[in-house]
């Protein structure tokens, strides 16, 4: 069982990484300038005040302190009080959550389906006009900021067109994806485009492939050629793209929830850096970083299944 | 120009039509449908809903439609007028005021309002270790229950400014009951828990709160005031707040039909949605000023010297600066000159005219006199992505180039601006205030009176402002008071610690169906009135 092995090591490894994530996280939140007292209470303030709402929520304790305190509670799962909405964070981040994560799970939905066909098309055709059209227009789709991206399709179809609810999250599950279908397929393309690009170019070089050649030798017929021997094997370097840019999707998901008002832990993120909210920015950052690493993970069980070669 | 007349007609409007009889609720449609939900784009959620320990506009601004204060702020935001007390007496030389509530109050829940209710929340409100407001209420020093629907406050010394604070957000009042039921071990964690579902005797009670996406209230069925018709306040039956931060998306929102109104219309936008049959633009005016404000210590907190501690260089800036300029180009002419500090909707206001007139020549001459015809080099921080800002910063600039004053731009991001401000740590900063209460004692204490807070930190320190304001903070004769505060008003502008820019109007758009909303200058927002036709 050597693949198990190599599995709950990888398991094993994120331990450690929280922890580290943890303290940096920590560390990080508070040399940032500013502080959250001040933050909260803005310009006008007495000193008297800042002061005892700073003793109040213990933020003048040794910084040890507060790090040991925070990773203590932390570990039993209590991640405090928002300094500055007055409720328990874990509520907040439950809140959010799932609503970034249908972001992002539509986000990869749509960047896949809109990837991998046209990546095939592209290859097959290359250097040929539908080659260079679709490379084209990705290549508008990756250099354009989401911002930018998501203000003309909330403008042209829901603005103009009528099509879809103009921002918002809606109440029940299908108005949830009706809901997040624009900012999904904001947040989708540059996505696409990279996904495109990168699979393009290995069903090129897995096209050129011995291996290829001779199964076109033995007579399989041309799609299972594809589906088989080009698709299995061209994937892989595609795999560990998209298990990276689950990362990538998730800080984009900042702004896209911004322009759609779409309230997941983007937006909360930014309002609490912004507010200084100290233990908000913690459980985020690792949630955030749970949510990584397990995407990592689920990379290397699929990489695992489609290339016998790893974990041995 | 048409915008500013625009604005003005809103003003009267509100002012003449609405609060002649009804108060913060339009009588234009006193034959106004009922029902229905309106619904309400907000840029921001809000974050804590208790009177007390808020500190945000976000709260602050629509706490009112949950929780009444004793006395109500009167539309134009000078004066005051009844609220859950229905007359109030000055006796004992002005050292006691006493309130009869009215009879009947019963809060959202359906429980009777006791005059226990209001001591309590008044002395919640006072407690020096309460949140960040209870200076409002400083001259408290007892308050006491004098029958079923009498309460009296003692005062320290007269207070001229005591029926102002009771018709400010922090004195709102709480059921002591049902706070006290509220589980939590503390006061602070009852407070938190009691936030969350907030009773009170206003017009509206919250039932659902999604944060950052929508906050749900619903008419109370027990609200104490009725329409001029004679039926309960207020009109609609549900009141929704949705939570669109990008400004573009709230328009868009609001075009589409699926607002009702938005606030908080950026000024570049307003002339497009006054062209749009479907919308009304509403420019409210606002106790909101923007300025520059200036370090005059001899010397910066990096040890060198400062230019700005010279009086005739600072009014040299300020002559530099075009403000009807800055106003064409940041405001798109919707903004107007400042004639005081104050805006001139904050009680006492004295300006007779607009400050430091451009005059380039009187700029040079000013510079000269002081020594610093060459010019110099001087730093101005600003919050990084504030555009109206830095609008603001890079018009200077080139004006003060013009007198041989180079401005270098620092952008930074709030919480450590502020940081730097009040560690005294900056030569300059732009910064926008709106009063939090319909007194000219608050503004005057921060951008003014010396010992509170170093005149915007400034360390600025005038002897003879600081001896008026602190007899004007006693003086219960309005007429005496004015002349203290045209007094304070002439020192400070002479001092020229502030480059004054603008005054700019709140800026709400609704769609043309619905009317009745009022937002007072301190940017409070009322609901009671409105209505969808």
């Amino acid at each position: 069982m050597p693949r198990l092995g190599w599995l709950l090591g990888r398991l094993l490894q994120i331990v450690p990484t929280f922890l580290l994530i943890g303290i940096a996280v920590f560390v990080l939140a508070r040399l940032l300038p500013g502080d959250a007292v001040s933050a909260m209470l803005g310009d006008r303030a007495s000193d008297e005040t800042i002061n005892r709402l700073t003793a109040q929520l213990g933020l003048n304790r040794s910084l040890g302190a507060q790090l040991l305190a925070f990773l203590s509670a932390a570990v039993q799962g209590d991640f405090g009080a928002s300094l500055s909405r007055h409720v328990p964070v874990l509520r907040l981040v439950a809140e959010a959550l799932p609503v970034t994560l249908s972001l992002v799970a539509i986000a990869t939905v749509l960047a896949l389906a809109i990837a991998l066909p046209l990546a095939f098309i592209a290859a097959l055709n290359a250097n040929r006009w539908p080659d260079i059209a679709i490379r084209a227009v990705f290549q508008v789709g990756l250099s354009s900021p989401v911002f930018y991206i998501g203000l003309i399709l909330l403008t042209v179809f829901a603005g103009w067109l009528g099509w879809f609810p103009v921002g918002g999250y809606g109440e029940t599950f299908g108005e949830h994806l009706y809901h997040l279908f624009l900012p999904g397929l904001t947040l989708s393309l540059s996505f696409a485009a990279v996904v495109m690009r990168n699979l393009r170019a290995a069903v090129l070089a897995v096209l050129t492939a011995e291996y290829v050649d001779f199964a076109r030798a033995k007579g399989l017929a041309r799609s299972v050629v594809l589906l088989r021997h080009v698709l299995r094997n061209a994937l892989i370097a595609t795999v560990t793209l998209v298990g990276l840019h689950v990362g990538a999707l998730l800080g984009g998901a900042v702004i896209t929830e911004t322009v759609f008002a779409v309230p997941g832990v983007g937006r909360l993120m930014i309002d609490s850096i912004f507010a200084r909210d100290y233990p908000v920015i913690q459980a985020l950052t690792l949630v955030l970083a749970v949510l990584v690493s397990l995407a990592f993970l689920v990379t290397d069980f699929v990489q695992m299944w489609l290339d016998p070669r790893v974990g041995r | 120009m048409t915008a500013s007349l625009t604005s003005t007609r809103r003003g009267l409007f509100g002012l003449a039509a609405g609060f002649a009889a009804l108060s913060l609720a339009d009588t234009a449609h006193a034959a106004a449908k009922r029902g229905g939900k309106l619904i309400y784009g907000r840029y921001a959620d809000s974050l804590f809903l208790d009177p007390v320990l808020n500190d945000a506009n976000v709260d602050i601004w629509v706490i009112n439609s949950v929780y009444d204060t004793l006395l109500l702020p009167t539309a134009d935001g000078l004066g005051v007028q009844e609220g859950l007390a229905s007359k109030w007496a000055f006796s004992d030389g002005g050292k006691t005021l006493t309130l009869t509530v009215r009879p009947g109050v019963k809060f959202s829940d359906g429980s009777a309002l006791k005059i226990t209710d209001v001591k309590w929340s008044l002395d919640r409100a006072r407690d020096p270790k309460a949140g960040a407001w209870n200076d409002m209420i400083a001259s408290i020093d007892a308050v006491e229950v004098a029958g079923p629907d009498s309460i009296v406050l003692k005062l320290k010394t007269p207070d001229p400014t005591i029926l102002a604070a009771l018709a400010t957000f922090n004195t709102g009042i709480m059921s002591q009951a049902l706070f006290e039921a509220t589980p939590g071990a503390t006061p602070d964690d009852k407070a938190k828990a009691f936030a969350e579902k907030p009773v009170g005797t206003g017009p509206f009670m919250l039932v659902e709160w999604k944060r950052n996406q929508v906050m749900r209230l619903a008419r109370n069925p027990h609200y104490w005031r009725m329409a001029e018709d004679g039926k309960p306040l207020p009109y609609v039956d549900e009141l929704e707040f949705q939570i669109i931060p990008d400004d573009n998306t709230r328009i868009l929102k609001l075009k589409a039909g699926e607002l009702h109104g938005s606030e908080f219309i950026p000024l570049a936008r307003v002339k497009e949605l006054q062209a749009d049959a479907n919308l009304r633009m509403e420019l409210w005016p606002s106790t909101k000023v923007t300025y520059l404000s200036m370090m005059v210590k001899p010397t910066l907190a990096d040890g060198k010297p400062n230019p700005l501690s010279n009086q005739k260089v600072r009014q040299a800036l300020n002559y530099a600066v075009n403000k009807d300029a800055v106003i064409a180009i940041t405001t798109l002419g919707l903004g107007k000159p400042m004639r005081s500090f104050m805006s001139s909707t904050t009680p006492l206001f004295d300006g007779p005219a607009p400050l430091y007139p451009y005059d380039l020549a009187k700029a040079k001459a000013l510079l000269a006199e002081a020594g610093f015809s060459g010019g110099f080099e001087v730093s101005c921080m600003t919050v990084a992505g504030n555009q109206d800002n830095l609008n603001n910063l890079t018009t200077v600039q080139q004006m003060w180039a013009a007198i041989g004053v180079k401005l270098k731009i620092e952008q930074m991001d709030n919480p450590s601006l502020t940081k730097k401000y009040r560690a005294e740590d900056f030569q300059m900063r732009t910064a926008a205030w709106t009063n939090d209460i319909s007194d000219p004692g608050q503004i005057t204490s921060y951008f003014a009176y010396g010992p509170n807070i170093h005149a915007l930190h400034s360390g600025w320190d005038d002897k003879r402002l600081n001896e008026v304001f602190l007899a004007s903070q006693q003086e219960t004769d309005p007429a005496k008071r004015r002349v203290q505060y045209q007094e304070i008003q002439k020192i400070y502008a002479d001092a020229a610690t502030i480059v004054p820019l603008y005054e700019t109007p709140y800026t709400v758009a609704w769609r043309k169906n619905v009317s009745g909303f009022v937002q007072i200058p301190l940017g409070n927002n009322y609901f009671v009135g409105a209505a969808i036709g």
